[in-house]
């Protein structure tokens, strides 16, 4: 019985376009980069990646997303991410790229790596602050999201066995 | 890669032995076609070859250098060259070809060599 | 053998390339015996560059090759038989090789100069002859291929001795093999039965090699200096760059090429100079290795007048499908089978040996 090793993948959609929030879905990115893995890997590049492929997490409204796919062809995904050009959904298109933050062997370590990685961002939020309005809501997130990441840590435990399976 | 040994016999005597350090590799292929109908002329038969790794290797795969030798229309023999590390996707790619211009095809693979001679086997 | 799938897309077949480089008349020099221990070769070609008509000696040389001869449905039990090993064997080198036998998936046998039999045998027939062999080296872990030899000119393999008698009742009774083979025989001396007399009641037919001469015009070369094995730059080219360039002119292969050429990248290496004609022959057959040192030598007397040649090359290429590639080194087909070899020889007589093997080979000697 050996673990199948996995690789997920924690990219976020950049887009000019704020429409393009609505058609961030499981299904619509899975497609995206499955086009993107076929025109440049091709068929067989494709098949390697298919193996457990999946859209593991998203977030529509932060447009974070999590893929899934075995250890051996992470770099055939990796590869391929940057040709990723638009999100397609109900007949519109939106073009929008993806930007691949970490690549880890756990959900686990994308959650952490996601955690301190959003922190971070709203330590530059707060730079750029140009009001007091804005200055006083960052700090006020910035504090919750220091006070709830104990909690937050410790209920997620479970979750890093969803990556793996056993043959 | 490369490893001499000290020259033992004579003051000039040299050895070296190279393991797989040729940088490519030689594939024979004749390409059949149902008769009748146009032959591929030899920008054609490239074009065949390079379609046939976007097909199977996507464009990383058309990107790979792939040499036209020689290319005989009558016959429709070539002599292919590639990087020895796109050996097997080359002939990947060839194998699992099926079509030229939406008529059946198949290319089949003479002889695959890592040097630049060939032989004619009796 | 586990490589994932994506490493295996990146690995091509091994092989060995051996570069040698050594004086032709030190006394030391084991260039001919590189050309006695392979046996078995099917094309030898020799390209001589500022050449436009070939010396009358030369000539006649190649006129020698000798012929050799195809015996159709051969018992191999006629090979250990005593008065074939009494008349040619003993009297001088033969060599036998199986015809239009595939090595990794027929039966194959071959016979040695130096009186060894080698059969080459699948299990199932290994497993019907018992004989004593061993497994082949490139049969993986479950093996399917064994190699029996057999020492004939041994003296414990007289006739009526025990070993004699188990060989031929295997290969007579138990389980007969026949194949077509390839027969030559080089002998010195006094003149004996003929190979033709001796196998008359089998169907044999006498053999001529195919010569063919070509002379190529304007043809670039690469300049070598015999010193530089490794070539310099900007000065002379390396050992591999001459080997993949005199592939490139053996198969008229247009060497003029832009390297932004849609077809064709491959051009000559650098440096390089136009050569207004070279010569080019080429002899296809079953050419024994006697003959070719004789070839060796006389393109090595062809630099006795001043010519304006710096250097010219003999390439020798062996059955693809012999048990054997040199010595008895087991040789294996694998992708490509191949086993050959190259000298360069300069004006001052210094010579670059190259002697290339595929994947299931033994390094060359």
């Amino acid at each position: 019985m050996v673990r199948f090793k996995n690789r997920y993948v924690l990219c976020e959609v950049v887009s000019e376009d704020p429409q393009c929030r609505q058609c961030i879905e499981d299904r619509a990115v899975g497609l995206a980069v499955r086009d993107a893995i076929g025109r440049v890997h091709g068929d067989f590049g494709l098949a390697c990646c298919s193996i457990s492929f999946t859209v593991k997490y998203l977030n529509a409204y932060t447009g974070t997303v999590l893929l899934r796919c075995r250890k051996d062809s992470y770099r055939l995904l990796c590869s391929a991410l940057p040709f990723v050009r638009q999100l397609e959904s109900r007949n519109q298109r939106y073009p929008c790229f993806l930007n691949t933050l970490h690549v880890g062997g756990t959900i686990r370590t994308c959650q952490k790596f996601l955690i301190e990685y959003n922190r971070r961002q709203l330590l530059l939020l707060l730079q750029s602050c140009t009001n007091e309005e804005e200055r006083r809501c960052v700090q006020k997130s910035l504090l919750r999201c220091s006070l709830t990441e104990e909690q937050c840590l410790s209920g997620n435990e479970d979750d890093d066995d969803d990556g793996t399976e056993t043959d | 890669m490369a490893l001499s040994e000290p020259a033992a016999a004579a003051a000039t005597f040299e050895r070296r032995v190279l393991r797989s350090a040729g940088e490519h590799h030689y594939l024979r292929v004749w390409l059949e076609l149902p008769d009748g109908g146009a032959r591929p002329s030899a920008a054609q038969f490239k074009q065949l070859v390079v379609s046939a790794l976007r097909e199977l290797h996507g464009e990383v795969g058309a990107a790979l250098p792939v040499d036209v030798l020689t290319y005989e229309e009558k016959t429709l023999s070539a002599i292919l060259r590639v990087v020895s590390s796109g050996l097997v996707k080359l002939w990947s790619a060839l194998t699992l070809l099926g079509f030229y211009q939406n008529r059946r095809c198949a290319f089949r693979v003479l002889q695959v060599k890592p040097c630049g001679d060939w032989i004619g086997q009796q | 053998m586990s490589l994932p799938p994506l490493q295996r897309l990146r690995q091509a077949p091994r092989h060995l390339l051996v570069c040698e480089k050594g004086h032709a008349r030190h006394a030391r020099s084991r260039h001919a015996a590189h050309v006695r221990d392979h046996a078995y070769n099917c094309r030898v070609s020799f390209l001589i560059p500022e050449c436009g008509l070939l010396p009358e000696v030369l000539k006649s040389t190649i006129a020698d090759v000798g012929e050799y001869y195809l015996v159709r449905n051969l018992p191999v039990h006629e090979l250990v038989a005593h008065d074939f090993i009494d008349a040619f064997v003993k009297k001088g080198s033969c060599y036998a090789l199986t015809y239009k036998t595939k090595i990794d998936q027929d039966n194959t046998a071959a016979l040695l100069p130096n009186g060894n039999l080698i059969l080459s045998v699948d299990k199932d027939t290994y497993e019907e002859l018992g004989l004593q062999g061993r497994p082949s080296k490139y049969s993986g872990k479950k093996v399917m291929r064994y190699i029996i030899t057999i020492d004939l000119t041994d003296s414990g393999f007289h006739p009526d001795s025990k070993k004699h008698n188990r060989v031929l009742w295997a290969l007579k009774e138990n389980k007969p093999l026949e194949f077509d083979f390839l027969l030559a025989w080089y002998h010195t001396g006094a003149e004996g039965s003929t190979l033709v007399s001796y196998f008359s009641k089998n169907q044999i037919e006498t053999l001529k090699p195919k010569i063919t001469f070509s002379t190529l015009r304007d043809l670039q070369c690469p300049l070598l200096e015999s010193n530089e094995l490794y070539g310099k730059p900007e000065e002379s080219c390396s050992t591999e760059e001459l080997f993949e360039w005199l592939g490139a002119v053996l198969n008229q292969v247009s060497l003029d090429n832009k390297s932004s050429s849609f077809l064709s990248t491959y051009c000559c290496p650098q440096p390089n100079t136009i050569v207004e004609k070279a010569f080019l022959c080429t002899i296809t057959g079953f050419i024994i290795p006697e003959k070719i040192i004789q070839l060796l030598e006389q393109l090595c007397c062809y630099f006795g007048e001043p010519k304006l040649a710096c250097w010219l090359t003999l390439t020798v290429h062996g059955f693809a499908d012999s048990p054997v590639s040199w010595r008895e080194n087991e040789h294996g087909f694998h992708k490509g089978g191949e086993n050959l070899y190259n000298f360069v020889i300069f004006r001052n007589l210094d010579y670059w040996l190259q002697m290339a093997v595929g994947t299931n080979d033994d390094c060359p000697p």
